[in-house]
């Protein structure tokens, strides 16, 4: 194993920021056509590892600053949908390498969000954003999937102790749902917080259901869930 | 009808007009479920009819439905009893997408579909009707998934290449049969482009669309291209496809796109079908459509209408709190 310096550590650190930022998910990946041939968030993570980079550093100061990145530009409207999808593959190509260290706690999440789109409700899309940004934002990500009933969720809180719990919906049916299943997880855990999203929700939808949180995209989420775990 | 004049008189009168595009109203009307009214073209007909006949609408637009397409390729559709019928899990992925069979007019509910719009275009005559069509793009991530769709645009250019080919040629073929029911247009509805930057919007959206109103849009029948997720990001590429007319979602600002689009189109828009049609009270409604009116007061070229297709279980009060808005406004003018 090599030493780097600091000035080597940090670089290599930024590339990783920047292959993750721009979607560059391994060497071979044609996306973006501006990176073509060179080398991507796998195999500079890799790299960064074996020269003796430490996990938590892969994680805090590269992966989670290249995914922070990208979630503020789509919050700017400065990328859409399909780059942030890209960012969160190269993101999670690299989190692969980071698995081992997340077993044996060297490298530690954030917190934990419980995630799925409301029952009757097959729309993923949303909910996906959400589950990629958090998860490249730091968090572990237990999604339920689509078409999630009260049981599940009230399931994964039992099994994840202090998560939080995200729900998503897109139809203004399943919205009444919304309200069901957290009318439900309240009444059996309180403390639990509960975070709302979809296309035609808003503030006063989250409150009148009694949800905690209502936001709109993806990084004003993650802001939220920083600060409740700072 | 000759579209030309309709859209020429529209942009001339000092009136302002709407074109809702709404029909679970017209469902509720006639006492059936929306699960009825999907699978039934008489029914499809009959709720349009009626909705017609009481709210003075510009034109008639027929369901938003955008899973017949999907089911005419064989995805698995879900028809819940009262919500729009939803596709269930993707069709085909990248290996898949060259043995696809492009399907004839005759699979799943086209034929009902068709009827229902031969039907609306007979029993509706004093006014326009406007049948439905999904877009191309929206049409292949629906076959393909959305998520994955959107990331293989980028990793397999070729694959969606031809998916959106095959997509395109079956929308074509159906909007050639749907002018062929007397309807005067079709409103296409493209909304997962608007998730799309603008070049990739114009790549893997608008160059299809183009091709398709090429073929389809004369002086008797308009394309009115739909896209409600468009933010502002990729008004150019929709206005690339050459339209009549373009529909914009609650998430832009009708000021600024109508600015944007030529004075010679129409441009519609956007009351929150949810936000504010399904869950404000008449009175705040009848502020949000006063407040639109007057801030597109300026451009001879728009017309009132919902951000998206209004949904199931709206109370009839706030759809009379809408209308009564236009009317207010058109008495003041």
């Amino acid at each position: 194993m090599n030493i780097l310096t600091t000035k080597t550590m940090n670089d290599i650190l930024e590339q990783i920021a920047l292959c993750v930022e721009n979607g560059k998910i391994n060497q071979k990946s044609p996306y973006p056509p501006s990176m073509k041939g060179q080398l991507g968030a796998d195999e500079l993570t890799l790299q960064a590892l074996e020269e003796g980079v430490a996990p938590a550093d892969v994680l805090s100061k590269g992966l989670i600053v290249g995914m922070g990145r990208i979630g503020v530009k789509f919050r700017e409207n400065k990328v859409f949908v399909p780059q942030v999808l890209m960012s969160a593959k190269a993101m999670s190509g690299a989190m692969a390498h980071l698995k081992k260290y997340f077993l044996d706690g060297s490298v530690k999440r954030k917190g934990k969000i419980i995630i799925g789109t409301v029952e009757g409700d097959l729309h993923d899309i949303g909910k996906n954003l959400v589950s990629m940004i958090a998860e490249g934002n730091g968090y572990e990500v237990i999604d339920l999937g689509v078409d999630v009933p009260a049981e599940k969720f009230i399931e994964a809180i039992k099994m994840n102790p202090g998560a939080f719990v995200g729900m998503s919906a897109l139809l203004t049916t399943t919205m009444a749902k919304m309200e069901k299943i957290n009318k439900i997880i309240k009444s059996e855990f309180p403390e639990v917080i509960t975070c709302v999203g979809g296309a035609p929700l808003n503030n006063e939808f989250a409150k009148k259901i009694g949800a905690d949180y209502y936001t709109d995209e993806p990084q004003a989420l993650v802001e939220i869930l920083d600060k409740l775990v700072a | 009808m000759n579209v030309d004049k309709w859209i020429s008189d529209i942009i001339a009168s000092r009136e302002r007009c709407t074109v809702p595009i709404m029909t679970h109203p017209g469902i509720e009307m006639i006492g059936a479920t929306v699960k009825e009214a999907v699978q039934s073209g008489e029914k499809h007909a009959q709720a349009i009819n009626e909705l017609s006949k009481k709210y003075p609408s510009k034109a008639a637009t027929v369901i938003m439905d955008l899973t017949v397409e999907a089911e005419a390729f064989g995805s698995s559709i879900a028809f819940p009893e009262n919500d729009m019928p939803h596709i269930q899990g993707s069709l085909v992925d990248s290996e898949s997408i060259e043995g696809l069979q492009i399907p004839s007019l005759s699979a799943g509910r086209v034929p009902e579909y068709i009827l229902a719009n031969k039907m609306a275009a007979e029993m509706i005559t004093d006014k326009p009707v406007f049948a439905g069509a999904i877009g191309p793009f929206s049409l292949a991530g629906r076959l393909y998934g959305m998520s994955e769709i959107m990331v293989a645009c980028y990793l397999e250019p070729d694959a969606i290449a031809l998916l959106l080919d095959k997509c395109s040629r079956f929308i074509e073929d159906y909007c050639m049969e749907l002018k062929r029911t007397g309807c005067s247009g079709v409103i296409i509805a493209e909304p997962a482009a608007g998730l799309l930057s603008n070049e990739d919007c114009l790549q893997f959206s608008s160059v299809y669309i183009k091709n398709i109103i090429d073929k389809v849009q004369d002086d008797s029948f308009m394309v009115v291209l739909h896209n409600c997720g468009n933010t502002g990001q990729c008004t150019d590429a929709m206005i690339y496809t050459g339209a009549k007319a373009y529909h914009f979602g609650n998430a832009i600002s009708m000021p600024e796109v109508l600015k944007q689009c030529p004075a010679d189109t129409l441009v519609m828009g956007n009351i929150n079908p949810v936000g504010v049609l399904r869950m404000m009270s008449p009175e705040e409604i009848e502020k949000e459509v006063t407040s639109l009116l007057e801030q597109t007061a300026e451009f001879p070229n728009f017309v009132l209408s919902t951000g998206c297709d209004v949904p199931p279980c709206v109370p009839e009060e706030n759809i009379q709190a809408y209308y009564n808005a236009l009317s207010a406004f058109n008495r003041r003018i």
